[in-house]
């Protein structure tokens, strides 16, 4: 080495460095989504003057996404974990997209909610709105969201995260009301902070690590030194759990929710605390074994507490889609309490909850939408009889939230039933508490959410309950773009509550290769030489 | 081995930051983060480890730089991480300003409207 | 296993859900009638089932099912034996009648459709749970027999009662069902099965597992909760608020009867202990006494017989609890006695409402001649609940005091035993009291004036009734058939060991002990008919008196409850993001110094190299640009101490071999500083700090803290050795193959270009969204609570409140800054 760097035969002395076979073809599915998203949202920005093209455009970029990952999805569910080194770099030394069936499965629920929400929105539209930019910051947002999903490289891991962070800044704000202004100061600092105390923990992870490469971190991590990577973990578990609004940093998510319109928290619900969620999964899990022993305590302690807390929060709460908010975080604690449990059937448990929690989620910010435009209110105590004046907005509702509570049938039901059998199975008494007790707190304050703006006649206080004479009913495009657009995606969600073996499959396999990082290790090409 | 006494340099800055961050006026807030940004800049810089002034910069007709030559890697990273982070920066900032004129306030205790000081109370009936 | 069967017997719980989802629609073609063709769902999965009747009674077991979720070891599984089959008659049997009745009971009514689709939901529920031989497909079912009894019982939305009724029950029944599914897992890790038909032979091994007390209470408090027993009784006449067809479906035949279903199910697996009788029999008689005497206490007829259901449960569960021969047979009997008779005396009770327009029995009388037909099912529902012989209750009765001189698993506590039978005579005679009351009050004595005029329904509206009640009485007198077909192999799958009944009519039982306790229950019976008036009268002072009930203990638990909410979330939702930035950083300082508690170490003195003149300038100059922008009081000083510590790290990356990352510094900082400048023209800097001294300690300790927190991990982390294994390979490869000197530029463009491609679609993005922030205008539609509220300005200033749109564009909003 010492004569080399100016020798000229230094060029036979490179080590292995590219790839030597070209990219297979189908591996260019793994980052064709996030290209499409990218390329999508750059057209139009430049588009974003000409009224006509732009949502046709960007529904036909995501369903051309959804079609990809759909693929994607067969494939890793078929022979296992993608991967691809952008550069033909050899990994670690390039950028490694992998995709494991968590990332693909992720990704697509991702893809098909925002597809929902792009349709929602079409009964939304306000042009001003639309000239700044709804559609580029959506596709922007998708592609941060997908990039996240499907990246195994921590630092861009990072700058993902911060295309998403600021697509959803912009969206946040779009509709410029102050309340949103409000909203956006409180979610803008306290995001701003957890991105950065991510990039923290990265400068810390590469300094005792020297890589960024998941899959190669999962390797050299358990050798490494006990006390920082702790410290390292405990860093990205708060950066993470922040991102994905655990107790006790979760402030930002009712604080700026119920701010923008219905259709930007329905796809904010859906997608921006699930990225937290996944990176959690990703790091807690495969990449920082080593600090568990110590962070277990924290973990079932966030766990339960968000249990617990959220959905007294929900039963607090007077305005509809704050209430929501509240119900949102509730299931990042079921998710934590996967976690908490280091088995398979608890963490495949959390990834089940995670997807639920994705589609439902959005689905419920759909139909409060929906609500809110029939009683044209936001607080549930101006809201009443929405029960007499729209079935299929009433059964949607009652599928969601029951959903929510994790009651079968439905979707939510089942990541619940594997929470509660890994926690006996780990005798975690507490946390079965916790997780039984969120399904009847969350069923309760579903309740009286439902009981009061479905079920009663009129606004609370009127004595006599007076029909509430605010109702209104909904114009053609609203039924069959918003309306219709929920209906499908509270559709799916029926039929996978019922037909929920391929989501069990897939959780099941996920939460083996988190576990066991061997597949997902190979699949990238890390070559395992000390 | 300078690095250890940089340790404490980038706590500075760190403590400021922070210190800053939790003071409820915004324009602090914003001056806070811009220090911020700065400290994990240098942070990332100096887990990379540092050596002396050698730039990662191959000679002219050489095929590999000075075994002298800084860690060219957390360069790469923070280069990435200043962009962003500039960028994030600016949007806070016009963010701060336009809550400053719609809200009336720059003090954040007094940005209540999403979450008013006098929220109503849950009603009491089914 | 044939595949007939197994379709078959998924069709009988999933049909019902099939034509729920028709109904609605149905309706609109159908209208009145539409209660006749759905009627034909429970008629055929009756007829059906009636099939067969004639293999259970050679003990045969029927199990059935679908793969649902092979990646769990799921099935869709079905088990029949006799005691399911039982509860699948009734439940199809009575189901049929109700479903006709209520076609009836709610001509005209605008959401009938919906009504009968809820109904027929329920009717599939149940089916489902009484034939669900998985512990999955049991507790689905269970809990959906909660989720549409929610909507029943809420179906008169309109009123507060009802929604609260609904939810009441939702939130006993559907949380009791939680621990049940507990209880189910906990089953499953003890066998690692998930089927019930083969979990049955490891009833002795589980019992003598430690866990056992646990999973039995997990399994009993979601029996306990569903049948209503006590402490959770109390939603049961709550649920009265429903339409007088659920009450008599759900709540008298089918639904409450789930727990004692659930109980005589896991019999087998879990009875026999003495943990087990202990539990049953004195939650089961407090429940009968209990519910008997606050049945006394009433003068609503729904009221009056919802209450005495509650007893009727209590009853069963003693029963159940006892578990031996005699007692199961009488459980058998009393089970299908009572809801033969109870749900006849239900649906009388709507036929008399529909008819005369009033229930309370103080406002009725002499209705035999004007509602004659309903009057005679009266009589033999009356007759059922006095357990009259002809009756099937009449055998319930003589086998249940048989308790008295059988062994049992108190063999030998007489005592136990003989005060069991005093409370099972107490509480029969006080519900042959109450069923009295209903029949003379109402149908005898002088008409009263009501509402309507009293008349007589339409024929689905005493149908039902004279049929059940008809059905009471032939049960009870053809008795070979019944035993042999029905009972024996009901007790059977209870008792888990064939069961012989001998039913049957003779003058020597005139004698017999059983009889004599009868025939002491009815003379009780009627002493207490006679005294009703005074009894209700002190029953009702005492109540008064007590000043309390379970019911009000619901409301004070779950306002409490929203009131502690309420609390809670101001107290952590309170909207001051000072505050919330504590919470985070407080976080932020434990996650980097509890895992270095007690175990940080500084490196050795001889690790730390000296610095050079040049390197402590740049610390120096860095340090005071930080204190003067921390102190700053003016934005000029903010301002350019905010650039001295930018340029302080420029240089420092300069300075360490960064020259790139020095010149983007420069930029960044100059571009920062210009425009912070721009905004500070505007957007004021308060001249001190408004923190309190007891805010700046607390911010200054957390901040100290972080510091040294981020100082001591960077410290821990340097003294491992850095792998430098990708910068030793971005030196080998950049000019050979990369094809640049830059090393760090390659980088950023070649080995992590996806990195820049992400960087550039940020910018991108901040673009536009600050486009988007820019162009907002003011005073846009307002959401939100309180949004019309306009926060005050900063202490110490006051702003006009500008109501005009407020742009970012120079003139319009150049306000000056008052500084």
């Amino acid at each position: 080495m010492e004569t080399s760097h100016n020798g000229p035969d230094a060029v036979s002395e490179l080590p292995a460095a590219m790839l030597q076979t070209a990219t297979a073809a189908g591996d260019w599915r793994l980052i064709l989504p996030v290209v499409i998203a990218l390329m999508a949202g750059a057209l139009l920005l430049v588009l974003r003057h000409s009224r006509g093209s732009q949502s046709g455009f960007a529904i036909l970029a995501v369903v051309a996404i959804i079609v990809v990952e759909i693929d994607l999805f067969w494939k890793v569910l078929e022979t296992g974990p993608l991967a691809m080194t952008m550069g033909n770099w050899l990994p670690p030394f390039g950028i490694s997209f992998a995709a494991d069936l968590m990332g693909a499965g992720f990704a697509l629920a991702a893809s098909v909610v925002t597809l929902v929400v792009l349709v929602f929105f079409q009964a939304e539209i306000v042009p001003r709105e639309q000239r700044h930019g709804f559609y580029p910051l959506v596709l922007l947002l998708l592609a941060g969201v997908t990039g996240a999903f499907l990246t195994g490289d921590l630092f861009n891991l990072y700058v993902w995260f911060e295309v998403m962070l600021i697509a959803s800044f912009g969206l946040m704000i779009i509709g410029g009301r102050k309340i949103q202004l409000d909203g956006a100061v409180k979610y803008g600092f306290l995001n701003f902070l957890a991105t950065t105390f991510f990039l923290v923990g990265l400068g810390y992870l590469y300094g005792l690590l020297g890589t960024l490469n998941m899959a190669d971190i999962s390797l050299v991590a358990p050798e490494a030194d006990k006390r920082a990577m702790t410290g390292i973990a405990a860093l990205f578990l708060l950066a993470f759990g922040m991102k994905a609004a655990a107790f006790p940093v979760n402030a930002w998510l009712p604080a700026s929710y119920h701010t923008p319109d219905a259709a930007v928290s329905a796809l904010f619900a859906g997608l921006l605390t699930k990225v937290g969620v996944y990176a959690l999964l990703r790091i807690m899990i495969a990449l920082l074994p080593a600090s568990r022993d110590v962070l277990d305590p924290v973990l079932t302690a966030i766990a339960v507490s968000t249990l617990l807390v959220a959905p007294l929060g929900a039963l607090a709460q007077t305005n509809l889609r704050r209430a929501l908010g509240f119900i949102v975080i509730g299931g990042i604690g079921a998710v934590f309490a996967g976690m908490a449990l280091p088995t398979v059937v608890g963490v495949a448990g959390a990834i089940f909850y995670a997807f639920h929690s994705i589609l439902t989620m959005s689905a419920l910010y759909l139909v409060s939408g929906l609500v809110e435009r029939v009683t044209q209110a936001t607080d549930t105590r101006q809201m009443g009889g929405v029960y007499a004046a729209s079935s299929p907005i009433s059964i949607m509702f009652l599928i969601l939230i029951f959903g929510a509570a994790g009651l079968p049938p439905f979707l939510g039901f089942w990541p619940k039933l594997l929470l509660a059998q890994g926690a006996i199975e780990n005798a975690d008494w507490l946390l079965l508490f916790a997780v039984l007790a969120n399904s009847i707190l969350t069923s309760i304050a579903g309740t009286r959410l439902w009981a009061h703006i479905f079920w009663r006649q009129g606004r609370e206080g009127a004595r006599s309950e007076h029909k509430n004479d605010r109702l209104r009913s909904l114009t053609p495009l609203e039924k069959w773009a918003a309306q219709g657009s929920a209906i499908a995606l509270v559709g799916v969600i029926v039929l996978a509550g019922l037909f929920p073996n391929l989501v069990f499959t897939s959780a099941g396999i996920s939460a083996q290769d988190l576990i066991n990082t061997q597949r997902y290790v190979d699949a990238v090409g890390i070559e395992v030489t000390p | 081995m300078t690095e250890y006494l940089m340790a404490p340099f980038v706590g500075a800055f760190f403590t400021a930051a922070i210190y800053l961050i939790l003071s409820r006026s915004v324009i602090r807030m914003l001056l806070g983060i811009a220090v911020l940004g700065n400290g994990v800049n240098l942070l990332i810089f100096i887990m990379g480890r540092v050596s002396p002034e050698v730039p990662p910069i191959v000679p002219a007709g050489a095929l590999r730089p000075s075994e002298l030559a800084a860690n060219p890697l957390p360069q790469a990273l923070i280069l990435t991480a200043i962009v962003i982070g500039f960028a994030l920066f600016t949007f806070l900032l016009v963010l701060g300003y336009r809550a400053y004129q719609e809200l009336d306030a720059d003090d954040t205790d007094n940005m209540r409207l999403a979450e008013p000081k006098n929220a109503p109370r849950p009603p009491m009936s089914y | 296993m044939s595949s007939d069967l197994d379709v078959g017997f998924s069709l009988v719980a999933l049909a019902p859900f099939f034509a729920a989802l028709l109904a609605p629609l149905l309706y609109r073609f159908t209208k009145d009638s539409t209660g006749w063709v759905l009627a034909i769902v429970p008629a055929s999965i009756f007829v059906y089932l009636l099939s067969f009747v004639e293999s259970m009674a050679d003990k045969q077991f029927i199990s059935a099912g679908f793969d649902w979720i092979p990646a769990y070891g799921l099935r869709f599984s079905f088990f029949v034996d006799g005691l399911s089959l039982t509860f699948a008659l009734l439940i199809s049997g009575i189901g049929f009648f109700i479903i006709l009745y209520s076609g009836a009971y709610l001509k005209g009514h605008a959401h009938q459709g919906r009504f009968l689709s809820f109904m027929l939901m329920f009717m599939g529920s149940m089916l489902g749970l009484v034939l669900a031989d998985g512990l999955i497909t049991l507790f689905v079912f269970w809990e959906l027999t909660a989720i549409t009894s929610f909507l029943l019982i809420g179906f008169d939305h309109v009123r507060q009662a009802s929604r609260r009724a609904a939810i009441q029950a939702l939130v006993i029944t559907g949380g009791g069902g939680l621990f049940l599914l507990a209880g189910l897992l906990l089953l499953n890790r003890m066998t690692d099965l998930w089927e019930l038909s083969s979990i049955f032979q490891f009833g002795p091994a589980i019992r003598e597992q430690a866990v056992y007390p646990v999973l039995l209470g997990l399994v009993l408090i979601g029996a306990f909760t569903k049948s209503a027993q006590f402490p959770f009784h109390f939603w049961l006449p709550n649920a009265m608020e429903a339409p007088t067809p659920v009450s008599a479906y759900l709540h008298s035949a089918t639904m409450v009867k789930a727990g004692i279903y659930l109980l005589a199910r896991f019999s087998p697996i879990l009875g026999g202990t003495v943990e087990w009788a202990v539990a049953l029999t004195l939650v089961g008689s407090v429940t009968l006494l209990w519910g008997a005497a606050t049945a006394l206490r009433q003068t609503d007829l729904k009221q009056m017989l919802a209450q005495t259901t509650v007893a009727s449960l209590g009853l069963l569960v003693i029963l159940i609890g006892i578990g031996t021969k005699e007692a199961i047979l009488a459980a058998v009997l009393y089970l299908i006695g009572h809801a033969f008779y109870k749900g006849a005396y239900f649906m009388v009770a709507g036929a008399v409402d529909h008819g005369t327009g009033t229930r309370d029995i103080t406002a009725l009388g002499g209705l035999w001649r004007t509602m004659p037909v309903t009057f005679v099912a009266a009589v033999a529902a009356a007759a059922g609940m006095a357990g009259l012989p002809l009756t099937v209750a009449f055998f319930a009765k003589e086998e249940m005091y048989a308790v008295l001189s059988f062994t049992g698993i108190w063999d030998n506590l007489f005592l136990v035993n003989l005060s069991l039978v005093i409370v099972m005579v107490l509480g029969n005679a006080m519900m042959m009291a109450v069923g009295l009351a209903i029949l003379l009050k109402v149908f005898f004595g002088e008409p009263k004036p009501t509402p309507l005029k009293p008349h007589e329904g339409s024929f689905s509206l005493w149908a039902g009734a004279l049929v059940l009640g008809g059905f009471s009485i032939w049960a009870g007198t053809q008795l070979g058939y019944f035993s042999h077909n029905v009972l024996e192999p009901t007790a059977a799958s209870i008792y888990n060991f064939k069961v012989e009944s001998n039913l049957y009519y003779s003058f020597g039982m005139l004698t017999s002990t059983p009889f004599v306790i009868s025939a002491l229950t009815w003379v009780l019976g009627v002493v207490i008919y006679l005294n009703i008036s005074v009894i209700r009268t002190r029953l009702r002072e005492f109540a008064r008196d007590l000043g309390w009930s379970f019911d009000a203990g619901f409301d004070w638990l779950m306002f409490g409850l929203i009131r502690f909410s309420d609390r809670l979330t101001r107290l952590w939702h309170h909207g001051r993001l000072e505050l919330y930035l504590v919470v985070v950083f407080v976080a932020f300082a434990a996650a980097l110094l509890v895992p270095m508690w007690g175990t940080f170490t500084l490196p050795g003195v001889g690790d730390v190299r000296t610095m050079t003149f040049y390197e402590w300038a740049v610390f120096v100059i860095a340090i005071i640009g930080l204190a003067a922008v921390v102190v700053a009081r003016t934005r000029l000083v903010a301002i350019v101490s905010l650039g001295i510590q930018g340029f302080a790290v420029a240089m420092f990356f300069i300075l360490f071999g960064a020259p790139d990352l020095g010149f983007t510094q420069f930029m960044v900082e100059t571009l920062t500083v210009v425009i912070l400048a721009l905004v500070m023209t505007r957007l004021h800097l308060d001249q001190r700090d408004s923190r309190e001294p007891l805010d700046l300690l607390r911010d200054g300790g957390l901040a100290l803290l972080s510091g040294a927190g981020v100082t001591m991990l960077m410290i821990t982390v340097l003294q491992t050795p850095l792998d430098m294994r990708l910068s030793e390979f971005f030196a080998q490869t950049s000019v050979p193959l990369a094809h640049g000197s830059n090393i760090v530029n390659v980088i950023l463009v070649d080995y992590r270009g996806l990195d820049t491609l992400g960087e550039i679609a940020v910018v991108m993005t901040t673009g536009v969204a600050i486009l988007a922030l820019i162009r907002i205008r003011g005073g846009g539609p307002q959401t939100g609570v309180g949004a019309k509220k306009r926060p005050r300005g900063g202490p110490g200033r006051k702003r006009k409140a500008a109501p005009r749109p407020a742009r970012v564009s120079g003139r319009a909003s150049a306000r000056k800054a008052s500084a």
